[in-house]
C-alpha cells in the first residue's frame, strides 16, 4: 500500500497557537491531559507561557484574575472529561462577571464523538448557559477562524467567556487548505445621542441626583472618564460591589457601595435620590434589595452596552445602549454643573450621623488588620478577597487608589476563587504586589494551588483570616435562624502554618491585634510569597447588614435588630 | 398582565446546537415553548424557525433582546401584532359511524379540509389553516371519534414584502 505524501499538512496545534499569539495571549493557565497533549508538545517552539495549575478551576480562576488585572483576554486550557468539567465553576464565575475568556478544552477525536469514549463529555451542552458562545471545531478549516472569532466574542459588547472545544485530531497534522470564515455577527447598536440628550436634561433638572457606578465602567475601560466627569459635575456617587475602585480619587463625593452588606449612607441617600444615572449597573437583588422599594422616588436612567441589561430588574425612565465611554463624552457636553446646597447639606448630615455610630465600619479587629495590611502595602497593591465575611471586610475597608487594585467574585461569589485569581492577576501585572484575603473556608477549596505559588515563585502574600468557622454562614445563623450553629464549623485541627510550610512557603500566626504590624512588615519585606494565618473572634461579624427579604433602608446593626 | 399567544419568527445560522440555546433561553427565563417549526430557507446556510408562546407584554422585549445576544440568530421578529399569514397542519384520524358520515362530509367540505385517506369507517383528514380555525376545526370533530391527531404549530410570512 501507498501512503499519502503529507505536503500539506499543518499541525492544528501550530495554528492554535499561532493565532493565540497574533491575539495577543501570551499567557496560558492548563492543565493537560492525553487530548490536550499535541497542543502542549508544541508550545515548547512557542513563545506563550503556560502556567501548569494544580486543578483546573484554578486554571479557569487565574485567567479570571489575570483578564481583570490587565484588561486583557484570558485563555485557560483543559482536557476532555472532567478536566474540562472541573473548568466549570470558574468559567461560571467569570460569566457573571463579564470577564472576557477563552477557555480552550481538548476533546476526544474527532471519530469517537458519540460513542461515550474515555473522557468523552458534551462540554459544550454543559457550558451554554454560562457562555456568551461556544465552538466546536469539526472541520480543520474552521480552526482559525473559530479561534478568531472566539476572542472577538469574548471582548466585544458585554465581555464574557467563549469556549472552543478541539477534537484532538484536530490539534494534530491537518489539511487546512481551504480555510473558511465564520458568518459575520450583526454589528452593536447603538442608541442615537436624543435619548442622551433628554438624560441630561433630566439630570440637570434632579434636586437630589446620584451617580450609580457598576462593573461596567472597569470592563468598558472608562474609569478616567467617569472620574473627570464626577469630579466636573460634581455630582455624589455610589457603586455596586463590582464598581468599587472605578473613581479613585478621594474626592468627597464617593458614598460608597449599596447592597445587602453595603454602605449605610450609600444605601440611604441613593433611597432618597430623585434621579439615578446608572452607568455598567445591572441592578441584582444584591445592590437592590427589594426591588419593588428601591430608591423609591428616583427616575433611573440606565446606559449600558448590553441591552439584556437594561430595564431587566427594574423599570427604568431613560435608557441608552452603547459604549460607556461614548455616552460619558457626550454627556460632559450636556449636563451643566449645579449647585445643590440642600442636597449636600443632607448627604452630609447622613455622613456624620453614621460614622460617629460605626466608627469601625462595621468590621470590628478584622477591619482594623486589613486597614493595616493596606498601610504596610503600595498604594498600587492589588488585593484580591475569596468570599464570605473577608470579602465584604475587605470590599468595606480597603481604600482602592488605583484602578483593577480590587479583583472579587461579584456575581457568583465563589469560594476558592481568591488564591487562583490572585496567580492570575500577579502574573498579569508581576510589577504590582498582589494580596489574598481569605477565609479558612475558602482556602481549603483550592489550597492545592500554593503549590502552583511555590513552584513559580510567585511572591503573592496570603493572609488568611482563622475564625475556625464558616463565618458567613455562622453570621446568618446566629441572626435569623436562633443561632443553631449547625454544619458551619471547621475546627481549629489543621495547622495552617505547617501546611504553608509544607508547600514550601514561609508562613507564621498571629492574633489579630497582637504583633499584626511586625508579622505583616515581614510579609511585606519577604522576597516570595508569604502567609499569615490571623486567629480571627467567630463573633467577629459584619454591621450592618440587610435581613433577608428587608428594603435596603432596612439595614440592622446587630444581633437584637436594631437599626 | 395580559397573558397571550406570541408567535416568533427567527432565522438562525443552520448550525448543530442553535437548537438548544434557543431552548436554553426560553427555558432559563421561565417561558414554555408551545409549538415549533423549523426549515431550511432557500439559502441552505440558513433556517427559519418558528415559534409560539403564550407570556405577557414584557414578554417580547426579554426575551428577543436575549434572543438577538445569541451568536447563530441573524433576526427575530414578534409576528404577534404585526400583519402576516400564519399557518399549521394538523392531520387527523377520524372514526365514522354509518348515522353521521353525512354530517361529517359536510363539515368536511365546509371547512375546507382535504381527506387524504378513506376506509369505509376511518379517515384521515388534513387541514390546514390559522391555528384558531385549526383548534375550532378539532373541536367539532372531537365528539365523533377523533383516535389520532397530529399538528405542526404555526409557520408564518409577513404580509407585506420584507423589503
Ligand atoms: C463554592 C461555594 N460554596 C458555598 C458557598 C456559600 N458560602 C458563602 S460564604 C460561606 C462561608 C465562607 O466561610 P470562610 O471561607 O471561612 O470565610 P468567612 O465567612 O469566615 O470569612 C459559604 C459556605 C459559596 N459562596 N461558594
Amino acid at each position: 500500500m501507498k501512503t499519502k505524501l503529507n505536503f500539506h499538512k499543518t499541525m492544528g496545534a501550530d495554528i492554535v497557537l499561532k493565532v493565540l499569539a497574533e491575539e495577543g495571549v501570551d499567557t496560558i493557565f492548563g492543565y493537560p491531559g492525553a487530548n490536550t497533549l499535541p497542543l502542549n508538545d508544541r508550545m515548547a517552539e512557542s513563545p506563550i507561557r503556560h502556567y501548569l495549575m494544580r486543578h483546573e478551576q484554578a486554571a479557569a480562576h487565574a485567567a479570571d484574575g489575570y483578564a481583570r488585572a490587565t484588561g486583557k483576554t484570558g485563555v485557560c486550557l483543559s482536557t476532555s472529561g472532567p478536566g474540562a468539567t472541573n473548568l466549570v465553576t470558574g468559567i461560571a464565575t467569570a460569566y457573571m462577571d463579564s470577564t472576557p475568556l477563552v477557555a480552550i478544552t481538548a476533546q476526544v477525536n474527532s471519530d469517537l464523538w458519540g460513542k461515550d469514549a474515555f473522557q468523552e463529555t458534551d462540554i459544550i451542552g454543559i457550558t451554554m448557559p454560562i457562555t456568551k458562545h461556544s465552538f466546536m471545531v469539526r472541520d480543520p478549516n474552521q480552526l482559525e477562524s473559530s479561534l478568531r472569532k472566539a476572542f472577538h466574542l469574548a471582548r466585544s459588547g458585554r465581555p464574557g467567556p467563549v469556549l472552543i472545544d478541539i477534537p484532538r485530531d484536530i490539534l494534530g497534522p491537518v489539511d487546512n487548505g481551504n480555510p473558511r470564515d465564520m458568518p459575520e455577527n450583526a454589528p452593536l447598536i447603538t442608541d442615537d445621542a436624543s435619548s442622551l440628550a433628554r438624560i441630561a436634561e433630566a439630570l440637570n433638572r434632579s434636586e437630589r441626583p446620584i451617580i450609580l457606578i457598576g462593573g461596567g465602567i472597569k470592563l468598558g475601560d472608562a474609569c478616567a472618564r467617569a472620574t473627570r466627569f464626577v469630579l466636573e459635575k460634581r455630582i455624589p456617587f455610589t457603586s455596586t460591589m463590582m464598581g468599587i475602585g472605578s473613581i479613585t480619587s478621594a474626592n468627597g463625593l464617593n458614598l460608597g457601595f449599596i447592597g445587602t452588606h453595603g454602605n449605610e449612607t450609600a444605601n440611604s441617600v441613593i433611597h432618597q435620590s430623585d434621579f439615578i444615572l446608572a452607568l455598567g449597573v445591572r441592578f441584582t437583588e444584591r445592590s437592590t434589595s427589594v426591588i419593588s422599594e428601591f430608591a423609591p422616588l428616583a427616575q433611573v436612567a440606565q446606559i449600558d452596552i448590553d441591552p439584556t441589561s437594561v430595564g431587566k430588574n427594574i423599570p427604568v425612565d431613560f435608557q441608552w445602549i452603547g459604549d460607556i465611554k461614548d455616552a460619558l463624552e457626550a454627556l460632559s457636553a450636556l449636563v451643566s454643573p449645579r449647585d445643590r446646597p440642600a442636597w449636600d447639606q443632607r448627604i452630609e448630615e447622613e455622613r456624620t450621623n453614621r460614622a460617629s455610630r460605626n466608627g469601625d465600619d462595621g468590621c470590628g479587629e478584622a477591619g482594623a488588620l486589613i486597614r493595616k495590611i493596606q498601610a504596610a502595602m503600595p498604594r498600587d497593591t492589588i488585593v484580591v478577597p475569596d468570599v464570605g465575611l473577608n470579602q465584604i471586610w475587605t470590599v468595606r475597608t480597603w481604600q482602592c487608589h488605583t484602578p483593577r487594585s480590587l479583583i472579587t467574585t461579584g456575581g457568583m461569589g465563589t469560594m476558592g476563587f481568591s488564591v487562583p485569581a490572585a496567580i492570575g492577576a500577579r502574573v498579569g501585572a508581576p510589577e504590582r504586589e498582589v494580596v489574598v484575603i481569605c477565609g479558612d473556608g475558602g482556602f481549603y477549596m483550592n489550597i492545592q494551588e500554593l503549590a502552583t505559588i511555590s513552584s513559580y515563585r510567585l511572591p503573592i502574600k496570603i493572609v488568611i483570616l482563622n475564625n475556625g468557622h464558616l463565618g458567613m454562614i455562622r453570621q446568618m445563623q446566629d441572626l435569623f435562624f436562633d443561632s443553631r450553629f449547625t454544619t458551619s464549623a471547621l475546627g481549629g485541627a489543621v495547622d495552617l502554618v505547617a501546611v504553608a510550610r509544607g508547600f514550601g512557603i514561609p508562613a507564621e500566626r498571629i492574633s489579630a491585634q497582637d504583633h499584626a504590624e511586625e508579622a505583616i512588615t515581614r510579609m511585606r519585606e519577604a522576597e516570595g510569597p508569604y502567609l499569615i494565618e490571623a486567629l480571627i473572634d467567630q463573633d467577629n461579624y459584619v454591621y450592618p447588614i440587610i435581613p433577608p427579604g428587608k428594603s435596603n433602608v432596612e439595614m440592622i446593626s446587630g444581633k437584637d435588630g436594631r437599626a | 398582565m395580559a397573558v397571550q399567544e406570541h408567535i416568533i419568527s427567527l432565522l438562525v445560522n443552520n448550525q448543530p446546537g442553535v437548537l438548544s440555546r434557543i431552548a436554553g433561553v426560553f427555558s432559563s427565563k421561565g417561558y414554555n415553548i408551545r409549538s415549533l417549526c423549523v426549515a431550511e430557507t432557500t439559502n441552505p446556510e440558513i433556517s427559519r424557525i418558528t415559534l409560539t408562546s403564550r407570556a405577557d407584554r414584557d414578554f417580547t422585549d426579554k426575551i428577543k433582546k436575549q434572543l438577538d445576544r445569541l451568536v447563530d440568530i441573524i433576526s427575530v421578529t414578534d409576528l404577534t401584532d404585526i400583519p402576516s399569514v400564519k399557518r399549521e397542519l394538523m392531520i387527523l384520524g377520524l372514526r365514522v359511524r354509518e348515522e353521521n358520515r353525512q354530517e361529517i362530509l359536510r363539515a368536511i367540505d365546509l371547512f375546507g379540509c382535504r381527506i387524504v385517506a378513506m376506509d369505509a369507517d376511518y379517515l384521515i383528514l388534513e387541514v390546514t389553516a390559522n391555528t384558531d380555525k385549526t383548534v375550532a376545526i378539532l373541536k367539532f370533530f372531537e365528539p365523533f371519534g377523533v383516535e389520532e391527531m397530529n399538528r405542526t404549530g404555526a409557520i408564518a410570512v409577513f404580509r407585506q414584502s420584507p423589503s
